[in-house]
């Protein structure tokens, strides 16, 4: 990444030599949703337990994810900037501070192909959120993901035990092996039908990398062990609104969605349909965000729920 | 059955050496060696519950652990054990433990 340093930021993208990004593919343009680009590339199912090929692969997404996150908040404020010509100057009393200079106002977004022939950034209605609303800037930060995988042999948990380092086996409180590494630093709960758990790690890429990891310690032991149906079950999200929030107020008027019992847990939840994430909010203004698959559903929902909260902000 | 525990001590090896000797010498059967080793199983167990008193506390980096059959053994590097009287500097120890709770079902007293 070193040698991206003296180009403006925008243009990293052009000048990956790994191309991980093609130049000239509108991976972002203000008018696609914030999924796209950030999910994992499709993974083709290697058995082969070689961490080498793996790291490679994290690294290139990792790449990736950093180059769409730059360019998704670049669309980000160009959007706002779009949006901010229109609107009222009162209207954007709450920007948040992604307008820098080097955005560009008129031309349109460096690394997409000119679709639009007009030199102005469209502001067509093809955005998904209300075009007046303008997004938080405050991104989600992934605190934990829990994956599975299918080792596709059984195993003799007692011997695993006996040999593998960081493993507790106690059969009579839990029937499973659980193990522990530092890099990624991760639990793996290890069952004899050969189907594992792995949590803590704080990507995708880190939950698989060290799915592998498990899986080759298992393998080093004898075991015929294979990677199969890796997948992501659960990733839990957290950030902060950085202003305290009227609960009381939220759970009167989204009483179908929040459950909010102060005497039995502090924090209100929130149980959003679309996408399918359960929130939970803080007087604070801390966000804790999880049941997605997916990092975009994190994403996704905390931009749901970030014009409500800021309607039920305590003054 | 007391645990088996101690018989890997200097103590332990000690004794163990010596009944290997008058086994060979054919001075004892095999079987009462057996029985002498049982109990000084039981002799110190009971020692070290009942007539130990002292205090030592340790502290070290965990390289690594393990938890299997109700008996942990760790591994440590670094470690300081220290007592009021003195202090020891250790560069790695190994830590085998049992439950002193429950010694099993069929504890004999």
């Amino acid at each position: 990444m070193d040698q991206n340093n003296s180009l403006p930021p925008y243009a990293q993208g052009l000048a990956s030599p790994q191309g991980a990004m093609t130049p000239g593919i509108p991976i972002f343009s203000p008018m696609m949703p914030y999924g796209t680009g950030l999910t994992p590339q499709p993974i083709q199912n290697t058995n082969s337990l070689s961490l080498l090929e793996e790291q490679q692969r994290q690294q290139q997404q990792q790449q990736a994810q950093q180059q769409a996150q730059q360019q998704q908040q670049q669309a980000v404020a160009a959007v706002q900037q779009s949006t901010s010509q229109q609107a009222t100057p009162g209207a954007s009393g709450q920007t948040p501070q992604l307008f820098h200079s080097q955005t560009l106002t008129t031309a349109p977004l460096p690394g997409t192909t000119p679709l639009y022939p007009s030199p102005m950034t469209p502001m067509t209605p093809i955005t998904p959120a209300t075009p007046a609303s303008e997004s938080s800037g405050i991104v989600p930060q992934l605190q934990n993901i829990v994956s599975t995988v299918n080792l596709g042999c059984k195993l003799d948990l007692k011997t695993i035990a006996l040999r593998a380092r960081n493993a507790e086996y106690n059969p009579k409180r839990f029937a499973a092996v659980i193990m522990r590494i530092r890099e990624p630093r991760t639990t793996a709960l290890i069952f004899s039908s050969g189907k594992m758990v792995c949590t803590g790690a704080k990507s995708e890429e880190q939950s698989r990398l060290a799915a592998r990891k498990y899986a080759r310690v298992v393998q080093k032991l004898g075991f015929p062990a294979k990677f199969l149906d890796f997948k992501i079950q659960n990733m839990v999200g957290s950030c902060d609104v950085k202003f305290p929030i009227r609960l009381e107020g939220l759970v009167l008027t989204h009483q179908q969605f929040s459950s909010y019992e102060p005497e039995l847990f502090p924090g209100l939840i929130y149980r959003m349909i679309k996408p399918r994430i359960v929130l939970l909010i803080f007087v604070s203004g801390k966000v804790v965000l999880t049941g997605a698959k997916v990092r975009a559903e994190i994403y996704e929902a905390f931009e749901n729920i970030y014009p409500i909260l800021k309607g039920f902000r305590k003054t | 059955m007391a645990y088996q525990l101690y018989r890997n001590t200097t103590l332990g090896n000690s004794l163990q050496e010596s009944l290997d000797e008058l086994i060979q010498s054919q001075q004892i059967t095999p079987q009462l060696a057996l029985q002498v080793l049982r109990q000084f199983d039981k002799a110190i167990n009971s020692a070290l519950a009942q007539r130990v008193r002292n205090r030592v506390n340790f502290r070290g980096s965990l390289n690594t652990y393990r938890f299997c059959d109700n008996v942990w053994t760790f591994v440590l590097n670094d470690v300081e054990f220290r007592e009021v009287t003195e202090l020891i500097k250790v560069d790695k120890v190994k830590i085998v433990a049992c439950d002193g709770k429950n010694t099993g079902s069929n504890t004999t007293e």
